[in-house]
């Protein structure tokens, strides 16, 4: 695992209050006990939070998997 | 665990209150604190499934630190939820709130509560059962409710209501809101809610309008319920129109929301709380607290960063309420009142005065004598020779605060817990009546550990800061104001009697009429298909079937001779909503049969649904159906339309054994349903 699959599964532990979740590339929302509309906003915002970064609109609901949001994540993180 | 783990033994609830303002240093990943903490060997041990070695060096790891960062208390909470002790997992949350003002440590937080309350409430803590309603997506800041409200010794019951219902929650005495029986309710609304028009002419008529409507929603809370109100005022944007002459101009937005917050403030009866968020925004920074993105995408109308300090005042608003309040600040003296030891440094040595950092305690000393005038008690506990104290407060020409401005005084060589048991016997207060000032980070752990009841103010390192610290700390919230100014806020109240005669919705038949609503309804067209996809495969709660369609097949019962479509778009006079709502029937025969009918939440409790039926009865009749026949298919989310049909006078025919109920409306017997509240402007018929 890199650090960024940790932290993301990290936070997906705080914001979905499951300490044994486990996110693979392959993990859709409906996968995620709790990943419901609301919690998408948390989840989505405390990434912006955590790695101090901005979705755009399309970014923020687009992708479909989490493999697709941290490839995504990852590139605005390079991108600084 | 040894011995010094004592002193992170968890503290009972009603003790735990150290309420700053903005948190103390933080914090896990975002702060610095975590780097020295090695915490791999505890992590590897909760994923082993040995929470009882995890939790005892988390445990060590926190004792590191006069307040542990917010992850390592949310692990520690685990640990203890693992081990099946839930009060000391509700401790270790409730230091979450002194922990961090991060949305992600208080989201994981309140998640977590919510789950442990579930199974079982805390065995402490006053108990209140809370509504929140709003007028914009207060989930997430009605989650953080019960967690801020937590360290402050509250065990608070939460019940939210739906997206921006405020007024049919208030409104309407059969509301969800009010068959949870609250002994409170928070209103929590945006600027956005304000009807105030971006300019006026007459804004003395403007705002008084705009109060009385107010004032109105919360006689009817009062005349509905017991409940009392907690309500927030307005955040005053960052955008200008006029500039710098918008406070100039009376009858500018900027400027009738300052008149109309101040107004409401003054029309508060017992029964009503402000919580002052435009004070909060300004606080905060409103730049940062308007977060239009998340507006955008999900009606949040507070940045979701600023929820934490939102809910942490508004839970010590409803503390005050509760009688939950501190009466006494206890003082240490040296490097609290003044610079230096008076016992080394003498009378000329200490620093205190006009000059350097002198002066940082006189303010300090001047926000003491600030809460002390409006009625909080000061009392002196200090390890000195009493002499070489007194002669300070008598001979210092800076001093500010004076020996008759103490109600007890405690300086010899006792230790704190000694000295403030004393000053709470000499007081006739309890212990948890106290709250400690003291620049000694080791004066604190003590009482922290063996006076838990009293709270403790943990004075930043520079006293420049000391001012700040003693202000954003919310355990001295007052609960009332004085009777001088209640005498006032008669005055206003019989003045907002009057403006009352002349205008207000105050049943829901007023509301809506009030809203003057209309709608445009067609058959499914190309311009709006895709709105009409998006609807159709995110709407959860209003939806009777939730069936979900491709755009393929919307198309094709768009264009089938068998299939009516409608959408309707619903206005009102203070917005335009869009598309909001629509239906598919088939014609089966002689019966028309709802396939489809589903609302956005947006405008539930607006009578839209009335309105799609009538649409359906005529549709039903001009196609030669005689009964309308419609299906409820239950999810974990639609209970909301369960008994829909049975409201409008159909006749239920059917119920499979998962609970899908088929229903029928003969048109010939009960006559076509009626929309009473909303005008049609621009009907299209499909023929």
């Amino acid at each position: 695992m890199t650090l960024i699959d940790e932290r993301i599964e990290e936070i997906a532990r705080d914001i979905f209050a499951d300490d044994e979740l486990v996110m693979t590339d392959a993990t859709v929302a409906r996968d995620v006990r709790g990943w419901d509309s609301l919690a998408h906003v948390n989840f989505m915002y405390s990434l912006e939070e955590a790695f101090d970064v901005q979705f755009s609109e399309d970014e923020f609901v687009g992708f479909e998997n989490v493999g697709a949001l941290k490839r995504m994540l990852a590139a605005k993180i390079g991108a600084k | 665990m040894d011995e010094r783990n004592r002193l992170w033994q968890p503290l009972r609830l009603r003790q735990l209150v150290s309420s700053t303002f903005i948190a103390q240093p933080t914090n896990g990943v975002d702060g610095p604190v975590s780097a020295d903490l090695d915490l791999t060997a505890a992590e590897q041990a909760q994923r082993a499934g040995d929470y009882g070695r995890a939790l005892a060096l988390y445990l060590e790891a926190a004792m590191t630190s006069e307040h542990p960062p917010a992850d390592l208390c949310l692990k520690i909470a685990r640990c203890h939820d693992r081990l099946e002790s839930p009060d000391e997992a509700f401790t270790w949350l409730a230091r979450i709130v002194d922990a961090s003002d991060g949305f992600r440590h208080w989201s994981a937080g309140a998640s977590l509560l919510a789950r442990l309350v579930a199974k079982s409430r805390p065995s402490t803590g006053k108990q209140c059962r809370v509504a929140v309603t709003g007028s914009y997506t207060v989930d997430q800041f009605a989650a953080m409710l019960p967690l801020a409200a937590l360290s402050l010794g509250i065990d608070l019951e939460l019940h939210s209501g739906l997206y921006g219902q405020y007024q049919q929650d208030l409104i309407d005495p059969g509301s969800a809101l009010y068959s949870v029986n609250p002994d409170l309710i928070v209103v929590a609304v945006h600027e956005g809610a304000a009807e105030l028009p971006r300019y006026s002419d007459t804004p003395d008529a403007t705002i008084a309008a705009e109060t009385s409507r107010w004032v109105a929603l919360w006689d009817t809370v009062s005349r509905h319920s017991d409940a009392s109100l907690v309500q927030h005022n307005f955040a005053l944007r960052p955008e200008s129109e006029f500039g710098h002459l918008s406070r100039g101009l009376a009858g500018s937005r900027f400027s009738m929301l300052q008149t109309l917050n101040r107004a409401l403030s003054e029309s508060a009866t017992q029964n009503v709380n402000i919580v002052d968020c435009a004070r909060l925004a300004a606080h905060y920074g409103t730049a940062r607290w308007f977060d239009d993105r998340y507006w955008v995408r999900s009606k949040q109308a507070v940045a979701l960063e600023a929820l934490p300090l939102l809910a942490r005042h508004t839970a010590a608003v409803i503390a005050a309420r509760l009688g939950l309040i501190r009466k006494c600040l206890v003082l240490d003296l040296d490097n609290t009142l003044w610079g230096g030891v008076i016992g080394e440094d003498g009378l000329d040595g200490i620093q205190l005065g006009s000059d350097g950092i002198g002066e940082a305690f006189v303010a300090f000393q001047e926000a003491v004598l600030a809460l002390k005038d409006r009625g909080v008690l000061l009392a002196v506990a200090s390890k000195n020779n009493e002499a070489d104290v007194r002669e300070v407060f008598e001979r210092h020409p800076a001093m500010r605060i004076k020996l008759e401005d103490i109600s007890a005084f405690a300086v010899n060589w006792e230790d704190k817990p000694a000295n403030l048991r004393a000053i709470a016997r000499t007081l006739g207060i309890g212990l948890d009546a106290l709250v400690l000032a003291d620049d000694n980070p080791a004066e604190r752990q003590i009482v922290r550990r063996l006076v838990p009841e009293v709270d403790v103010l943990t004075l930043p390192v520079e006293p420049a800061e000391y001012r700040r610290a003693l202000s954003d700390y919310l355990g001295f919230e007052p609960a009332a104001i004085t009777s001088e100014d209640r005498q006032r806020t008669a005055q206003y109240r019989a003045r907002r009697a009057a403006a009352e005669m002349a205008s207000s919705a105050t049943d829901m038949a007023s509301f809506y009429r009030d809203m003057r609503m209309t709608a445009s309804t067609a058959p499914f067209d190309d311009l709006h298909m895709p709105r009409i996809g998006q609807l159709t495969g995110k709407t959860n709660q209003f939806n009777l079937t939730t069936r979900r369609f491709t755009a393929a097949d919307l198309r094709a019962f768009s264009e089938s001779e068998k299939h009516i479509t409608r959408y309707l778009r619903l206005s009102d006079r203070l917005a335009d909503h869009g598309l909001v709502a629509l239906t598919i029937a088939e014609i089966v025969g002689d019966r028309l049969d709802i396939n489809s009918f589903l609302m956005s939440c947006r405008v539930i409790g607006r009578t839209v649904e009335d309105h799609l039926l009538s649409h359906l009865c005529r549709d039903a009749d001009r196609v030669g159906c005689k009964t309308i026949h419609g299906t409820y298919i239950p999810t974990h989310k639609n209970a909301i339309v369960s008994s829909l049909y049975e409201r409008f006078g159909f006749i239920q025919i059917d119920e499979t054994d998962d609970g899908i109920t088929r229903w029928q409306y003969d048109l010939s017997v009960r006559g076509p349903i009626v929309s009473e509240y909303i005008e049609e402007v621009g009907e299209h018929d499909s023929d």
